[in-house]
């Protein structure tokens, strides 16, 4: 026991330390992402000072940008960025001369510096991996992120105590006491403000400058846009006519509104429910007023901004999980045409071997019969018997790929299968006007393969290829890279017409594909469009 | 075409028996081994040839698997009820390997053909199935003369058992087994133990 305790404990410290390593492996910090550092320090300190007129006693400000710009940041680049973005915010305060370094309560300010920077981080990861791999709606996106927008600003007001409990309590920035729940009530809301009004918008550019391709920009259709124009107005009306009859600044006219609009119209909607609502009641809670009133009225927008979001979140996930739905259903329906026509073609592949029996064992009798006889006739049976030979090899070649049960998997020369593919192909690239151009492929490469799924799998990928680029040279090159072998198809990039497919094809091919333990995965290489299918090369084919 | 083994054409040879819903098909196969020397019958309906049965014997039945009323499988355990010394060899237009298991292990299937039908191995089939099925009948033959005590004396006799070790098998003296064997030998004809051998492995004497 005295000498397995040391062993068992240094056991322990070692899988410690090697999952700190782990851990400092994952924060560790690349030098691409030091230029957004330096731009996220010095947005943050501009709009850290702009959000200062919404300010009060027990609290820094009301509306927070600087929140939705960390939120942002950080949900587009990865939490792992957090104790670099703490970093780059420290340094921007004490440029900007927030606080001072050799100032009394610089411990405080510091700690209560870090604290939000730490505390998204920490509510952004467990959000993430709690919604990994779930199926439910909740974990659809974009609900995570509504999720990780509620999260992260309750998170960092509840670590507000604690983080202030083992400091002097002399001089805190948060009153303890009596005003706590005011405290942490206006930091939350004014964090939560800030998140949800600039991070959609930040998050919206991001992916537009990460793949300025995919995201094309329609012109929104008139009636949603009216719609949603005539509830946010009447919900303003109505809410400044409470008002203006002594009942306060009333949060339901704008709940209404809210839940409306993201319910009916999604994300992009609500945002700009949420804009229009901020654009009206900010300006008026920045005068003057105190700060009962105003933490107040930001109370009833947080609650506003924070349904309407919640609720634009929940109808794109519902619809996302839809399209999901109607996906999965065109490919089962797909498979179902696919067993059909399969069990047509056994059936039709059995029936013609019952005839074709008699028929070959009468020709073959006739041939033999005939051979003394007159070359003409001799020449005739000896045809019809080596035309019904040739037939009954044909069906039972057939029985033996199509006619099982079940396509065991085999040793399959990868370049019968280029070659079966390019020929079922063929005729539709004449017609397309396309060029196939099959590189040779080496012989002594093998898989361990379902034939005919697979053949099915490559010429999905020819045939999305041809469809993709008519008149146009599709290539299919093949070589083995260490104990894979790579199979690319490759086609000039053209705008893909509309309704050539439903998509289908690539989905049953990557299935099918990854059934043999190999993946498929696109890599353009501009021009042209590039589908790159990989497979475990069969041990001992090449020897 | 390749000639086929020349057919057996002894004496005793037993005519062989096609059994196919489709008519064409039947006769097509019974014509096809009667040019190899080897008797056929075609027939169109199981009922057809279980009815034929007790008047004619067959040496060996080629029968389909899938038939209207009663299939294959059906059909050849009505066949070895009434006569469990025929071979059997099935053929079929819708293979699997189900089927093929079956047909062998559990029917006593000597070949599961498939169609369009390898004649050489069809032939081969039959006439392997015809040299089993007079083997068989003619061990039948022998014993079926003997009484219980016989037959348990004589199958342990062919396997190389002394008088002794019979006795103390069977729990019965050593001069009772010489009697059985006496009577054994009366009934077969034989002359020592040589033939007798020979005679319960189907050979001819």
């Amino acid at each position: 026991m005295g000498q397995h305790l040391p062993h068992a404990l240094a056991m322990d410290l070692r899988a410690t330390s090697s999952r700190t390593a782990l851990l400092l492996q994952a924060v560790a910090l690349h030098w691409r992402d030091v230029p957004l550092l330096v731009v996220y320090g010095v947005a943050f300190a501009l709009l850290h000072w702009t959000a200062s007129p919404w300010g009060g006693a027990g609290f820094f400000s009301l509306w927070y940008p600087a929140a939705g710009l960390r939120f942002a940041v950080m949900w587009s680049r990865g939490p792992r960025l957090a104790p670099w973005l703490v970093l780059a915010e420290l340094c921007a305060d004490i440029a900007a001369g927030v606080f001072h370094l050799d100032a009394p309560d610089a411990l405080q300010a510091v700690t209560g510096a870090m604290r939000p920077g730490l505390t998204y981080g920490l509510a952004l990861a467990a959000v993430l991996r709690l919604s990994h791999g779930r199926d439910d709606i909740l974990a659809l996106p974009p609900m995570p992120l509504g999720l990780a927008a509620v999260a992260a600003p309750t998170l960092n007001a509840l670590m507000v105590v604690p983080f202030e409990a083992f400091l002097p309590a002399d001089a805190g920035r948060y009153r303890i006491g009596i005003d706590i729940v005011i405290s942490l009530t206006g930091l939350a809301v004014g964090d939560l403000l800030g998140i949800l009004v600039l991070a959609p918008l930040l998050l919206w550019l991001a992916a537009l400058t990460d793949a300025p391709r995919r995201m094309r920009f329609a012109p929104p259709p008139l009636r949603p846009v009216l719609e949603d124009a005539l509830v946010i107005g009447g919900c303003l009306l109505l809410t400044i006519a409470l008002w203006r009859a002594e009942l306060g600044a009333q949060p339901a006219p704008g709940l209404l509104a809210g839940a409306w609009i993201g319910l009916r119209h999604g994300r992009v909607a609500a945002w700009l429910a949420i804009l229009a609502q901020i654009l009206v009641f900010l300006p008026y809670s920045a005068g003057q007023l105190d700060d009962a009133a105003r933490l107040e009225l930001h109370l009833g927008i947080a609650a506003v901004v924070l349904v309407t979001w919640l609720a634009g979140s929940f109808s794109d996930a519902q619809r996302a999980s839809r399209t999901l739905i109607d996906k999965r259903n065109r490919l089962l329906f797909q498979a179902e045409r696919l067993k059909t026509l399969r069990a047509m073609s056994v059936a039709v592949i059995h029936e013609i071997s019952q005839p074709l029996s008699t028929l070959a064992i009468e020709a073959a009798h006739l041939r033999t019969v005939t051979q003394g006889l007159s070359s003409d006739i001799a020449d005739s049976a000896a045809l019809v018997d080596r035309k019904a030979r040739a037939l009954s090899d044909l069906v039972r070649r057939l029985r033996r790929f199509g006619g099982r049960d079940v396509d065991e998997p085999s040793p399959l020369p990868v370049a019968m299968l280029v070659q079966t593919a390019c020929q079922i192909v063929a005729a539709e690239a004449r017609n397309s006007g396309s060029r196939l151009e099959c590189a040779a492929v080496a012989a002594d490469l093998a898989v361990q393969a379902q034939e005919i799924e697979l053949t099915q799998a490559l010429v999905n990928l020819l045939r999305n290829a041809l469809v993709a680029s008519p008149g146009e040279t599709v290539s299919v090159r093949t070589r083995a890279i260490r104990d894979e072998v790579r199979i690319e198809v490759t086609n000039p990039f053209k705008t893909v017409p509309a309704g050539s497919g439903m998509g289908v094809g690539l989905a049953i091919a990557r299935t099918i594909v990854e059934a043999h333990g190999g993946t498929l995965f696109r890599e353009d290489e501009a021009p042209c469009v590039n589908f790159a299918l990989t497979l475990p090369l069969l041990a001992g084919a090449s020897a | 075409m390749t000639d086929p083994a020349p057919a057996s054409t002894h004496g005793d040879a037993l005519p062989v028996a096609v059994l196919d819903d489709d008519a064409d098909l039947a006769a097509t196969v019974a014509r096809l081994l009667t040019r190899n020397g080897i008797a056929a019958q075609a027939f169109v309906a199981p009922q057809e040839l279980l009815a034929a049965l007790p008047a004619c014997t067959f040496g060996c039945v080629v029968s389909d698997i899938q038939m209207g009323a009663i299939d294959g499988f059906a059909f050849a355990d009505l066949l070895r009820a009434s006569d469990p010394l025929v071979a059997l060899v099935f053929m079929t237009a819708w293979p699997t390997t189900a089927h093929a298991v079956d047909a062998v292990r559990r029917h006593g299937g000597l070949d599961y053909l498939e169609k369009p039908i390898d004649e050489p191995r069809l032939i081969a089939s039959v006439l392997e199935g015809l040299a089993w099925s007079i083997r068989e009948r003619r061990i039948a033959a022998v014993t079926a003369t003997f009484t219980r005590r016989e037959r348990e004396v004589f199958s342990l006799l062919v396997r190389a058992h002394s008088n002794k070790e019979i006795a103390e098998r069977l729990a019965i003296s050593a001069r009772t087994v010489e009697d059985h064997r006496a009577a054994i030998v009366a009934k077969t004809r034989t002359n020592g133990l040589a033939q007798l051998v020979a005679l319960s492995r189907g050979e001819e004497p």
